[in-house]
């Protein structure tokens, strides 16, 4: 297995002098190709931060990034990103968002409209396709910004807390779409939220962030089968890996 | 056959609900006007001070060349200035929006100049440029300039942070991402500024008649004030708003045009 995303002593600190923060890291962190690995920590952990380094967004103030085999030096466009708040336009249709990002990569958007089709298709907006986002539920919205972020099939998808807005049911069933989604084309993703049980329930691997600076405490493999329904989110094994995680944030006193 | 009687029932159905929701505004205006025309006879007001509305509706018709020559004057006056006003001011606000050496050199120094009263330099163009078209025009400009420079600076300056992310992950240049993300996203704030210097703008053209012209609406209502004929000059100022009306309105309906997903376009729309 190759290692899509490299880290090596990445650390990052704001301001300078005696009003520095210390935001984050040193962090070292290899992640597979193919993998979905999840940042989890509690707000103001850096973990968005750093995802932002992986996306060369934010410069590291020390250690270096390598994705894909290159040093991260700006901003990368090999890779699909969505934010809390949705990067929809709204002076665009559901369609024409999608088509956004192709339209600023310069790939011709008339060969594509198949795929556009399909991949609103799959996430069940094939009926709201020419509707402007404000027509649009929360929930609708967010399934609207991951087709955009997905379109030009990146192999690295970043996606700071998505699901962070919406409400608990419908989160859950966002969840089960992208896994769904995650499963056919398998990118590698970078998934940062504050949920316990959307980290286990995502990911091969949920990297447990301590409060700042934020750290990296320990790497929790889950080895459950996807996708992973009802039956398998009710198994002892899922509970355990919810527990054991409960209790590392409990010892931090954030729980 | 049909079909069109289904479309003058839609017709009347429209006209019965705008009814609907503005009676009372209109009830309210027509109110108003009875009140003027009879509070005149009721509380003994001499004619030269206040004169009813009737009054200046009949006597405002009797000298209607005038009245209309004077529009197409003032009119013309406005539009240019506006119009110049636009064309100059956004371009201006873009650079400085985007310019780090022009935000810190003529953005201050276009903050110093608004706040001094541009009315106040009136009488300096008069006297420069003479009686013509042209020191009016500069005026209703300089009245119209700031408020969308002011705006169009703010509008260019205020991407979101994910859209900005967004952007830069896509590898778009910097051409693309104008045309693309913010020039539209620019829009609604420039409309603020288009509508603030509609506003402006017939101020600008009255108040420069004022001072120095031999026609336009703004002369008119000072020489039948003169004149002691307050009814002519209630018709100057009716005509007066009336060309305020038209340009805002103009405004209004092109920023219904342009920006239809705006919030606050959608909002009167519902």
């Amino acid at each position: 297995m190759t290692d899509l995303i490299e880290l090596r002593g990445v650390s990052k600190i704001y301001g300078a002098g005696d009003a520095a923060v210390h935001a984050f890291g040193p962090v070292d962190l290899a992640i597979g190709e193919g993998r979905f690995i999840s940042f989890l920590g509690p707000s103001g952990c850096g973990k968005s931060t750093l995802m932002l380094m992986i996306a060369g967004l934010l410069e590291p103030s020390a250690g270096s990034i390598r994705v894909n085999g290159t040093d991260v030096k700006g901003p990368r466009t090999d890779i699909g990103i969505m934010f809390q708040d949705s990067t929809l336009v709204p002076w665009r249709t559901v369609r024409g968002n999608v088509e956004l990002q192709l339209e600023m990569r310069g790939i011709p958007v008339a060969d594509l409209r198949e795929r556009v089709t399909a991949l609103l298709k799959s996430v069940h907006l094939e009926d709201f396709a020419d509707r402007l986002p404000f027509e649009l539920s929360g929930g609708m919205q967010q399934r609207a910004a991951f087709c955009q972020a997905m379109i030009h099939e990146p192999k690295i998808v970043l996606l700071d807390e998505p699901l962070g807005k919406l409400d608990a049911m419908t989160r859950e069933h966002i969840r089960a779409d992208l896994q769904r989604l995650w499963m056919r084309s398998r990118p590698t993703v970078v998934f940062v939220t504050h949920s316990i049980e959307e980290a286990v329930q995502l990911s091969t691997e949920v990297a447990v962030i301590t409060p700042r600076p934020g750290k990296i405490e320990t790497i929790i493999p889950v080895e459950l089968p996807f996708p992973r329904d009802l039956t398998v989110k009710n198994s002892p094994e899922f509970i355990r890996h919810v527990q054991d995680i409960q209790e590392i944030f409990h010892g931090y006193g954030v729980l | 056959m049909a079909m069109a009687s289904y479309k003058r029932d839609a017709a009347l159905d429209r006209l019965w609900r705008w009814f609907g929701q503005s009676w009372m505004f209109i009830a309210f205006f027509i109110g108003f006007f009875l009140f003027w025309e009879y509070s005149i006879v009721l509380f003994k007001i001499p004619l030269y001070i206040l004169t009813p509305p009737s009054l200046i509706v009949t006597k405002g018709w009797a000298d209607i060349a005038r009245l209309v020559q004077y529009t197409y004057v003032t009119g013309l006056e406005t539009l240019l200035g506006y119009v110049v006003a636009v064309i100059v001011a956004l371009p201006i606000g873009l650079a400085i929006a985007f310019s780090s050496i022009l935000r810190r050199t003529i953005y201050p120094f276009l903050v110093c100049i608004e706040m001094v009263p541009k009315i106040a330099f009136a009488p300096l163009f008069i006297s420069w440029l003479g009686f013509g078209l042209l020191p009016k025009v500069i005026i209703v400009f300089m009245v119209c300039f700031f408020p969308i420079v002011l705006n169009a600076i703010l509008a260019f300056n205020s991407l979101s942070e994910e859209l900005t992310r967004f952007s830069l992950s896509t590898g778009a240049g910097v051409w693309r991402t104008f045309l693309k993300i913010r020039l539209p996203a620019a829009m609604p704030q420039c409309f603020v500024g288009f509508k603030y210097a509609g506003l402006n703008a017939t101020v600008g053209a009255a108040i420069a008649e004022f001072i120095g012209s031999d026609q336009g609406l703004g002369f008119y209502i000072q020489i039948t004030t003169g004149n002691m004929r307050p009814e002519l000059a209630f018709a100057g100022i009716f005509f007066l708003t009336a060309i305020g009306l038209v340009l805002f309105g103009t405004i209004t309906l092109a920023e219904r045009l342009i920006i239809p997903w705006h919030i606050s376009v959608r909002r009167t729309r519902a």
